[in-house]
């Protein structure tokens, strides 16, 4: 048995490294990925351990190589993906010569950032002296405004000015704030300056750069007319306290103007110094980018193995370390080969030393899988990790669950479409793998991709089965029926019945999966689908869940639990058997026992009259009687004898439940009986050899578990089991309900959508050459054609099928519509138009 | 009824708070942090806590002060977070509990500009919980009324700032008292609306505000002897919500002696427990301590009971102790002072 079958075998290995070669070794383990290292010093702290100054170096240059990543960002340099290989651990001696690069280049980063900022600091305040002579030109010019001055003399009166004549020399300050402060600032000012401060501000439209954030900011100019110096100190005391900041401003109109020109050159100086910076910036970026991610990788990976370091213990003589680990017995070999690589990399003379240990603990489960398997595994994983040893169900779950997929999603082209997209997926596996897209639901689908291949195969399979193509049917092997109705009927009557048992079926069943007639047949389509996929998913759950029972009786087998092999095993399936598995046999009987009544009515028993429900006949099983309902000329029962078995089947299950309650319970309570009257004797043995110091092997210590414990597990497990094996079997029919959802939405998805968009566009198209068709094929004017002119277009109706040949009445009522067959097989399509 | 219409709006809320409850640092963690050699030590040891990586960035000599730093920030956005995603009443809830750093802020501004410290030296210093638009500008005001008229009246502390307006000028005794006339009022609007509020959210918080306003009336009064403070004035500044009120505080308004104060205390029989093991001799643990402690058993208390707003302020004053805690060792580690190290205050 291989180890699809069962996970690995695990051995407990001491392995003693020497010190300097245990660096290498571990690296060398580490890429192989075998080797699950014990903590043996758990008492010690994190940072009691002996290599945490190592791991707190790799620590710093992660910050460092985090801060060089950011700045990276934000620069929106690209960083190169790894090429090729993911690079190795680099020898502890690299080590230093990495922190000198990372300690370089993060000085040489934070220095040209700091320039930068000084000069973008600058730079902002030298464009807010701009903004601000430029605005406060308007301010000043207002005063200037000579009508201004007369609406003055006019509200104050010549007295009025001539005494404010002398206090009229108002003093100013100018400044710039951040917009969302305005309107606190100017309530701050009123209230402080007593409402004896003007205010004038303006918005600057462009947004500023925040120098030590570097995000945009909107900023507004502001200039605050005052008297005096007391308010002139209270003003600056506000403008600081909203962090407003202050520029000089001179009064004279051409003192501006110099000023403004002034500012001009040296923002203009300023621009050519930043931008050489800012290249510098760049440059040392993209040298960065460059080699990046290959950083991170080394880093993390020496992290990783001074993590790893401080799980070992230390000798005595501090030579060598000691570590414990779990390895695949199969790949000791392996290992072994690694070691060997790793203390020669070191240039260590003595090798590293690996004993298989002895151990009572419980081993690690390890599931070898490969890129296929892995999906599956995962999925195995997301409902719990075996014990060790125990049956994988991976491997079943490879068809299980895509054939469990497809019997809901049966569709031969929405399944097409779903495998061509895996199979893409599949194709495209590397560079698709390379480009390391981090959306989570694409990584969903990715790591599923073989999945998601084996679903759409699988679902196109059992689409074929449904024979249900975008809701529509295939009819390849021609339907195994025919209508025999003539012209009148079916242009009268509402709805038409193909009755099995005469002309109209064939009396051979249609080759593959479901006659396409029923397509067609609008009244009953769905209750025969139900009934078929009803039963299907109840056959699939039972045999399902009989093959679960079956691998349970692997384990019972493999670890040698014989008494679980009769009391648990067996009942279990016995109870799977006798009840579910024989509801199983009912259908099969039903279907091979029951068909169309023949005929002359001869035997009415066997005919689709008399034919009983199964879950009704189930359920009255369970409940020992017959069913009340049942016609008077009808057999009550399927076959001779049927009560009688029934009864026994329902009270020889039931019987099982008290085995699987208590059988197991009782087992180990004899066995520990018999085990502690057992050492009770081998000590008195000992006593009377006179050895009371041979200490009587304490295995059974070991085994003696509580018996209440083992009694409620044993509760817990047979309630679970009972109860879930009914329900289960409830939850199969999910198959069918799923199914159904599936196929209606398709339906209504072609019907409401599809249909209505490509109608218009073939209308259109082909009005004129249906029109020349029709001439010619009156007689045998084919009604499935006509369906969906006369839905889809009702006025193109009598151009196209004149006279009573498809009343849209008749058509839309037909229910086993067959009729089609006099010009020949009905098309599944009709666009052949 | 209340319980059943919770969680309409502070459901996640309540959750995510237990959430964050649920990383407070456990008995455990603080009995390998006080081992801890080096500030690096415990920075790799709260790595492996609920704080995770928030010291991950910050380049390598510490410094203790980075630490209260982070700590802070790291509180101060999941306080944020909980109170961006609030709906009213909560949102009013969770603004009162900030007041109380605005108030600490405006006393520390105003002690500062009484010192002639640079307004851009101090701002550094206030809590980011009770900052505040008008803060910076406080160095205006000369006086408690303009205090008032210029800053104060737009922030929401300008009614319980009423009392305070007549003092005369802003000197260092002034100042202490608009600290504790200030917290007087906010004590009891905030019990009053706590009590608006019913159901548990009363029970639990009534609780809590009460010790607190015990333990100011109680702490004023031992501090105020040997002072200027009359006692008339000393009077007046008792919260009026506690269980003291009024007959303990009437009791602590004639005291003259911390002996007078422990007979206070006598009547009440919590407050009797906490100056019971009190004292000022080495290994005793002090007063304020006893009084913290308490504080974390009330606040740990508020965790028991369900649908109510009291485990917001309860997590955040937890948490406020964590950072002391934790800032204590480190100052000790740091200053290789360990005698005292184990003085900090667990809470779980």
């Amino acid at each position: 048995m291989g180890s699809l079958f069962r996970s690995e075998e695990m051995t407990l290995c001491q392995l003693f490294l020497q010190s300097e070669a245990a660096y290498a070794c571990v690296s060398e383990l580490g890429e192989l990925g075998l080797v699950q290292f014990r903590d043996l010093n758990p008492d010690v702290n994190a940072f009691q351990r002996k290599f945490v100054n190592e791991v707190r170096r790799c620590d710093e240059m992660e910050r460092k190589l985090r801060y060089l990543e950011k700045e990276i960002r934000r620069d929106g340099i690209p960083m190169l993906e790894i090429p090729g290989e993911v690079p190795e651990a680099p020898q502890p001696r690299e080590m230093i010569d990495l922190e000198a690069t990372f300690e370089k280049l993060e000085n040489e980063l934070r220095e040209v950032n700091q320039n930068a900022e000084a000069l973008k600091r600058n730079y902002l305040e030298l464009t807010e002296l701009k903004h601000i002579l430029r605005k406060t030109q308007v301010f000043f010019d207002e005063m200037a405004d000579p009508s201004r001055e007369e609406e003055q003399v006019t509200l104050l009166g010549e007295e009025g000015l001539m005494a404010g004549g002398q206090a009229l020399k108002l003093g100013f300050v100018a400044g710039v704030i951040l917009r969302e402060r305005i309107p606190a600032f100017e309530r701050m000012l009123w209230r402080a300056c007593r409402g004896n401060v003007f205010l004038r501000q303006a918005e600057i439209d462009t947004p500023l750069e925040d120098p030590s954030s570097s995000d945009q900011v909107y900023k507004s100019v502001f200039i605050i007319f005052f008297q005096g110096d007391q308010l002139k100190t209270r003003v600056k005391k506000i403008c600081e306290g909203f962090r407003a900041t202050l520029y000089p401003c001179p009064e004279a109109p051409a003192d501006r103007r110099e000023m403004a020109m002034g500012v001009m050159t040296r923002i203009e100086d300023l621009n050519t110094v930043l931008g050489q910076t800012q290249d510098h910036r760049h440059r040392v970026l993209v040298a960065a980018a460059k080699n990046i991610k290959n950083w991170f990788v080394k880093v993390r990976k020496i992290k990783a193995i001074y993590h790893t370091l401080n799980l070992f213990n230390l000798d005595v003589t501090q030579k060598c370390l000691i570590a414990e680990c779990w390895v695949p017995a199969l790949d000791l070999e392996t290992i072994q080969l690694a070691l060997r690589r790793g203390t020669e990399r070191s240039g260590s003379s003595v090798p590293p030393i690996l004993n298989r240990m002895e151990t009572l603990e419980d081993p690690p489960t390890y599931n070898r899988t490969n890129k296929f398997t892995s999906a599956f595994q995962n999925l195995i994983y997301a409902y719990g990790v075996a014990t060790y040893r125990e049956v994988n169900p991976a491997p079943y779950t490879i068809i299980t669950f895509p054939f469990l997929f497809a019997v809901m999603f049966g569709d031969l082209g929405h399944g097409a479409i779903m495998a061509v997209f895996g199979f893409w997926m599949c194709y495209k596996e590397k560079p698709l793998q390379a480009k390391k897209i981090d959306s989570e639901i694409w990584n969903i689908f990715f790591g599923g991709r073989y999945i998601v291949l084996l679903m759409g195969l699988f679902s196109m399979y059992t689409g074929l089965i449904y024979n249900d193509i975008f809701s529509k049917s295939l009819n390849i092997f021609g339907s195994s029926w025919r209508q025999n109705y003539n012209e009148s009927t079916l242009t009268t009557a509402k709805s038409l019945q193909l009755n099995p048992d005469s002309m109209d079926y064939l009396q051979h069943p249609y080759p593959f999966g479901i006659d396409p007639v029923w397509q067609l047949a609008e009244a009953n389509k769905i209750i025969f689908m139900n009934a078929y996929k009803m039963k299907i998913s109840i056959i699939i759950g039972v045999f399902h869940m009989l093959f679960g029972v079956c691998l349970s009786l692997w384990n019972h087998l493999y670890f040698k639990r014989r008494i679980s092999v009769y009391v648990e095993f067996i009942p279990q399936i016995l109870f799977l058997l006798l009840l579910f598995f024989y509801m199983v046999l009912l259908m099969f009987i039903k279907w091979t026992s029951y068909g169309p009544s023949p005929p002359n009515f001869d035997d009415v028993r066997t005919s689709g009259y008399c034919a009983p429900s199964i879950l009704i006949t189930f359920i009255n099983m369970m409940l020992f009687k017959t069913d009340p309902n049942m016609r008077t000329d009808c057999d009550d029962t399927m076959f001779a004898g049927q009560m009688g078995l029934q009864k026994f089947f329902v009270i020889a299950a039931l019987m099982c439940v008290p085995v699987m309650l208590f059988g197991k319970p009782y087992f180990i309570m004899k066995e520990q009986k018999a085990r502690a009257s057992q050492g009770h004797q081998s000590i008195e043995a000992s006593a009377e050899n006179g050895t009371a110091g041979g200490a009587p092997v304490p295995a059974s210590a070991h085994h003696d578990e509580d018996i209440t414990e083992v009694f409620i597990h044993q509760a817990i497990h047979t309630i679970e089991y009972v109860l879930g094996s009914v329900s289960h079997t409830a939850s199969y029919l999910r198959l069918w309900a799923l199914s159904l959802a599936h196929a209606q939405l398709a339906e209504v998805a072609w019907n409401m959508l599809l249909r209505k968009g490509i109608s218009t566009l073939i209308i259109i198209h082909t009005l004129s050459t249906c029109r020349a068709a029709c001439r010619t094929r009156r007689r045998t004017c084919a009604c499935g054609r006509c369906r969906w002119r006369t839905r889809s277009s009702p006025r193109s109706r009598g151009t196209c099928c004149s006279g009573k040949a498809c009343s849209p009445r008749a058509t839309r009522a037909a229910s086993t519509c067959t009729w089609c067959s006099r010009a020949g097989p009905p098309s599944p399509s009709p666009s052949w138009c | 009824m209340k319980g059943c219409i919770f969680n309409i709006d502070a459901g996640y809320l309540e959750g995510l708070c237990r959430g964050f409850k649920c990383g407070i640092l456990k008995q455990s963690d603080y009995l390998n942090l006080v081992q801890c050699e080096t500030l690096e030590d415990l920075k790799l040891h709260l790595q492996g806590t609920d704080y995770g990586t928030f010291l991950a960035n910050e380049p390598s000599p510490l410094s203790v002060s980075t630490i209260d730093d982070k700590l802070r920030e790291k509180l101060v956005i999941e306080f944020q977070h909980l109170r961006n995603h609030s709906v009213e009443p909560m949102s009013t809830f969770l603004d009162f509990i900030t007041y109380s750093y605005m108030i600490d802020n405006i006393i520390l501004l105003i002690t500062g500009t009484l010192h002639q410290r640079p307004i851009s030296e101090l701002i550094p210093k206030c809590h980011p919980l009770g900052s505040f638009e008008q803060m910076e500008a406080i160095h205006v005001a000369a006086t408690p009324a303009e205090l008032y008229n210029a800053v104060l009246v737009d922030t929401p502390l300008a009614p319980f700032f009423v009392d305070c307006i007549s003092e005369q000028d802003l000197d260092e005794m002034n100042i202490e008292i608009i600290r504790n006339t200030l917290y007087k009022a906010y004590l009891e609007a905030f019990y009053e609306f706590c009590k608006l509020i019913g159901g548990t959210t009363a029970d639990v918080m009534c609780e809590i505000l009460a010790f607190e306003a015990d333990r100011r009336a109680i702490i004023i009064t031992i501090n105020s002897f040997g002072t200027e403070l009359s006692k008339d004035d000393r009077a007046k500044l008792y919260p009026r919500c506690g269980k003291l009120n009024p007959d303990g505080l009437a009791a602590l308004a004639r005291a003259d002696d911390y002996e007078q104060v422990k007979a206070v205390a006598e009547y009440y029989a919590e407050y009797a427990a906490l100056f019971e093991g009190a004292g000022n001799n080495v290994g005793d643990k002090t007063l304020e301590d006893k009084f913290f402690e308490h504080e974390v058993t009330l606040n740990v208390n508020a965790f028991l009971q369900q649908f109510h707003f009291g485990v917001f302020y309860s997590y955040l004053k937890l948490k406020e102790q964590e950072c002391r805690n934790i800032v204590w060792i480190s100052e000790c580690v740091a200053q290789k002072h360990r005698a005292k190290i184990d003085n900090y205050i667990p809470i779980f």
